[in-house]
């Protein structure tokens, strides 16, 4: 009865907890529904194939993706032809793609993944299945069906990009499904080695016995998975972009999480000790201790049913806009459309309530000790604001925080950064704890100018005075300040540092990337001009495992050193395992098996790939094979000529428009933003709670002749003083310790690094931390101003 | 001096060489130095004293709201020293009702449910008849949906009043219960005070520092530096001109 009639009375008390509580809710349910959504499933081209056969499985690459060894052409034509004869079993279709894309006016359509192509041969469309939607299946070896999505009628020609380049093909058909078929002569050419063979059963035939009968015909040439266990099938490049989808989503979970604990901890400490007559009063009429605890647990407990209640529907209603986004942002696999499931939507719920409980826990510890005497006691100067917990974990964070600011000059290159950032961590956090001390004089002594106006003075003196109230609101701005400054900078000063060491190393005057296609074509690096430097990329298996490789010709090595000992037949390791003259026996792409001899072994940092081998000797078992960058010596960026998806840039904006920066840039926006987001709330939370309290100091202010418009103007000139303040202790601490990421670096890549500090977001913070004390604490006062008027 | 009124065993209160000191060393400050004093069952007594004197750590000691650093209080029979906090709370829940200067009532709670709240803290669950019939005793049978803040300050006293005495207490203590009020305010609230000590027979200790106010007690005790210094006997009619003007008088002796 209590708690609900106190949460219901002193509503102003819980709205901050209320709304922190409220995102965090949402933000975890429309995670939590998208996250449970997002699960592996069985591709759609593969969907009508009941039972499939892959096969083996290698090691995991170096991003703990199981890769597959392929079959040779042969190997897959004699497994599928014995699958054949097997009862129920009508066809067996070897999978074989590759990449292709359609070009359309000279630019490549679409952005298909490179572990996920659209180039098939025909037979494989039996596996969806798909069916022609118009006109006949391809045959020859220049014919091809499009999917009719296209939009290009039979009989006319089309332009289609393969590694090697691009080919006119006559269209034959349309499908009704994605792809671009060719004939399956033709598609063994492009794809000769084969990972999956897809069975396609009578419709009288349990998949569950078929299953058995080829698992006992496969043996150990493959793994065979039916129904569900299909997931598998999930080409990597998908599985990557969900991983990426899943991690963003586990850091907001993380930071909201983290955030509504400290907003609801710190709203329920000012609740109860702004209450503190009140609870003393229940105290001295007989209410027990844990009575008391578990009123405000009770109150705690009213406020996140309701909140975890109206959070999570709010982020049900969230959710299908959050999944389209994550696809937007390329983190989720396009088609991707959460639905919200209890699974979501209960532990979501669930963890609202257990945080608003948790996170007035502490709070209710305390509340419940106050001595009964304090309900006859006038409320005293505010002078118990550091705790013990505040001074220990305080002390703790500076002494750490100043010791590795006095360890980073001395520890080597590699660890330094670390140290300075977990420096400027540890003392930004140190000050927010301590800032009920450092705060009070700081701002009396950067206030001395106010000193002459009368305003100014009760501004001066009453943001000086009430420390908790003062310190409340300064700390998290200088928190977030800090870390947004600190991390915005940090990322921003460290992407063109890194990024563009291959270019700088290699003194090269343009670099050329894709730009609409998952590599460069043979033809689009063949038109390049000046000196190239370039690779294939591919991928091999030593011993079950896959390592990457690049496939290089002499003098357009695109790595600095020396790979003039890589001749026919040869190897360049970079790997100490592998020593010069050892024989690797490398399993190609398409499934062929060779030896080649180790010509030189290289230090593991020297080569971007494990392993170097001749180019030819590539393009020969890899038909797929593409150049993902190359570097232009002797020619601008402009001479580059465009098409086939070809993306010229200075070094310089090479490496500061990486894809990778670019996505750890959006990872950090989504922090910062959380961050700015939760201080928000804090803060204006505080001021409108505090502000409640200070009627009784208007009434005196108005009584010795300030007009409302006067008290307003102190009250906002306060509250900006005190973001200020917040801002300015934030930057002091961030700056110092980007200047020493900064050197670290310099040190690390031995070039002279810029310091770069987005003023724009970091102005957007403190704006937005701004606006948002000023309009809750204006808000507060006008209220309490207008309830405070004379009777 | 001791003063000792009546027979101990009908004592609702019994303070017993009392001692408070608060802070060590140098600093330390005796509010209490001995007091021994007895608080008879059915009695109206106001405490006065100037400020400072420790009137105001006598009713805290004697209400177990502090602890005395010697000599015993019990309340009701039982001694309070010893007793857990918890144990202390629900006996202070049994025996004692109080009325404080200001901020007497839960502002979330209505008058209705403030005076319940010691039956309901106690786990019990009083009958609406009963919480209004209190109410009513106190002259606010309108008010019971009201939240303190939709009442004056007079009725807000009351309201406290009626929670005071819900729990049938041995005793309540009231800490300068008028202070915050205006004169005819104040001569209701005395009056309800009184009436609970002569019409149902219940036992109630004033701190005062209003000549006026203590004239409505039986009895007047005089605190000074700690010391119980003097006592006055009231005529028995209530804020009687003549006692008041003498109780004024010992005060202004006291002070001088």
């Amino acid at each position: 009865m209590l708690s609900w009639s106190t949460v219901r009375e002193r509503w102003t008390g819980f709205v901050g907890s209320f709304i922190a509580l409220t995102l965090g809710v949402g933000v975890l349910t429309a995670s939590l529904v998208v996250f449970v959504s997002a699960q592996p499933a069985v591709p759609d081209r593969l969907a009508g194939a009941a039972v499939v056969v892959q096969s083996p499985a290698g090691g995991e690459d170096a991003e703990s993706y199981v890769e597959y060894v392929p079959w040779s052409t042969e190997r897959a034509e004699a497994l599928a032809r014995s699958l054949r004869g097997l009862p129920g079993v009508t066809a067996a279709v070897p999978d074989r793609s590759f990449y292709a894309q359609l070009v359309h006016d000279g630019r490549p359509v679409g952005d298909p993944e490179a572990g996920d192509p659209l180039g098939h041969g025909w037979s494989t469309a039996a596996l969806a299945p798909y069916g022609l939607a118009s006109g006949a299946a391809p045959s020859a070896a220049d014919e091809v069906a499009l999917d009719a999505g296209y939009g290009i009628a039979p009989g006319s020609t089309a332009t289609v990009l393969t590694a090697t380049g691009p080919r006119e093909m006559r269209v034959t058909g349309t499908v009704d499904g994605p792809g671009i078929y060719v004939s399956d002569a033709a598609a063994v050419a492009l794809a000769p080695g084969v990972r999956v063979i897809g069975l396609v059963l009578a419709p009288d035939a349990a998949p569950d016995l078929v299953a058995a009968a080829v698992r006992t015909a496969v043996g150990d040439a493959g793994t065979v998975v039916a129904g569900d266990a299909r997931t598998a099938l999930e080409p990597e490049a998908v599985s990557r972009i969900r991983w990426l989808g899943t991690q963003l989503i586990t850091v907001m979970v993380l930071l909201a999480a983290f955030a509504t604990v400290f907003v609801m901890a710190s709203t329920a400490a000012l609740n109860a000790y702004q209450r503190r007559r009140e609870l003393a009063l229940l105290r001295a009429i007989g209410a027990t201790p844990r009575q008391t605890r578990r009123l405000l647990l009770g109150e705690a407990l009213v406020v996140g049913v309701v909140s975890a209640a109206a959070g999570a529907a709010l982020g049900v209603l969230a959710a299908p806009w959050f999944g389209d986004l994550l696809v937007r942002a390329e983190l989720e696999p396009a088609g991707f459309a959460p639905s919200p499931s209890l699974l979501a939507v209960g532990p979501a719920v669930l963890t609202g309530i257990v945080v608003a409980v948790v996170g007035a826990w502490a709070a209710a510890r305390r509340a419940a000790r106050v001595r009964p005497l304090e309900a006859l006691r006038e409320a005293s100067v505010d002078n118990r604001t550091m705790t013990a917990p505040r001074w220990l974990f305080g002390g703790l964070f500076g002494l750490s925080g100043l010791a590795l600011a006095v360890l980073t000059p001395a520890v080597d290159d590699g660890s330094a950064m670390t140290t300075a950032i977990f420096s400027a961590l540890a003392l930004i956090l140190a000050i927010t704890l301590f800032a009920p001390v450092v705060i009070p004089p700081a701002l009396r002594t950067l206030t001395l100018p106010l000193r002459r106006s009368a305003t100014g003075e009760v501004v001066r003196e009453s943001a000086g005075a009430a420390v908790r109230r003062t310190a409340a609101t300064a700390g998290p701005v200088l928190l977030t300040v800090g870390f947004a400054m600190l991390i915005l900078g940090m990322v921003k000063t460290m992407s063109p540092a890194f990024g563009g060491d291959d270019a700088r190393t290699l003194g090269v005057d343009a670099v050329v990337t894709a730009d609409g296609t998952p590599g460069l074509s043979d033809a689009a690096v063949d038109r390049l001009p000046g000196t190239v430097l370039s690779g294939l990329s591919t991928q091999v298996f030593v011993a079950g495992t896959a390592r990457d490789a690049l496939g290089v010709a002499p003098g357009a090595v695109p790595v600095a050193g020396d790979a003039g000992t890589l001749a026919a037949g040869t190897v360049v390791v970079a790997d100490p395992r592998w020593q010069v003259g050892d024989t690797l026996r490398l399993t190609f792409a398409d499934g062929v098996v060779a030896p080649m001899r180790v010509a030189a072994s290289l230090p593991p940092e020297a080569l971007p790939t494990p392993l170097l081998l001749p180019k030819d000797l590539v393009r020969q078992h890899d038909p797929s094979a593409l150049t993902l960058t190359a570097y232009v010596r002797g020619a601008p960026p402009t001479a580059v000529p465009a098409g086939l998806g070809v993306l010229a840039q200075d070094p310089l904006d090479y490496s500061a428009n990486d894809d990778e920066d670019q996505l750890v840039w959006l990872f950090v926006l989504v922090m910062v933003g959380m961050s700015v987001g939760y201080t928000s709330i804090a803060v204006a939370n505080t001021l409108v709670m505090a502000t409640g309290d200070r009627r009784r100091d208007f009434r005196v202010l108005r009584l010795s002749g300030a007009t409302d418009r006067q008290i307003l103007r102190m009250v906002g000139t306060e509250t900006a003083l005190v973001v200020l303040f917040g801002t300015a202790i934030g930057a002091l601490v961030a700056l110092p310790a980007l200047l020493g990421i900064r050197s670290a670096l310099a040190g690390q890549t031995g070039v002279n690094v810029r310091l770069i500090v987005p003023w724009l977001e970091v102005g957007v913070v403190v704006a937005v931390c701004a606006a948002l004390a000023l309009g809750a604490a204006l808000l507060a006062t006008r209220r309490t101003l207008h309830r405070a008027q004379p009777r | 001096m001791t003063i000792t009124t009546g027979a101990r065993q009908s004592e609702a209160v019994t303070l017993r060489s009392v001692r408070r000191t608060y802070g060590t060393g140098g600093a330390a400050v005796t509010a209490l130095d001995g007091v021994s004093v007895g608080f008879r069952d059915g009695s109206f007594t106001a405490v006065m004293g100037p400020s400072g004197s420790g009137k105001s750590t006598l009713l805290h000691c004697a209400a177990g709201l502090d602890r005395p650093t010697e000599g015993t209080v019990s309340v009701g029979g039982t001694e309070l020293g010893g007793l857990s906090e918890h144990r202390l709370t629900t006996l202070r829940r049994e025996l004692i009702g109080f009325v404080f200067q200001e901020f007497n009532l839960v502002s979330a709670l209505t008058a209705a449910q403030n005076v319940a709240l010691p039956l309901r803290l106690a786990g019990r669950r009083p009958a609406p008849e009963a919480i209004a019939a209190a109410l009513a005793s106190v002259g606010l049978a309108d008010r019971g949906g009201h939240r303190p803040s939709e009442l004056s300050g007079g009725q807000q006293q009351r309201v406290a009043i009626a929670r005071a005495l819900v729990t049938r207490p041995a005793v309540v203590f009231a800490d300068e219960p008028t202070g915050a009020l205006d004169l005819r305010s104040s001569r209701q609230v005395l009056g309800l005070l009184r009436e609970a000590v002569h019409d149902h027979d219940r036992t109630v200790v004033m701190v005062t520092h209003d000549p006026l106010a203590s004239a409505y007690a039986d009895r007047v005790l005089f605190l000074a530096d700690g010391h119980l210094v003097d006592e006055l006997t009231g005529p028995g009619t209530p804020g009687d001109a003549g006692f008041a003007a003498e109780v004024a008088a010992r005060m202004a002796r006291l002070e001088a």
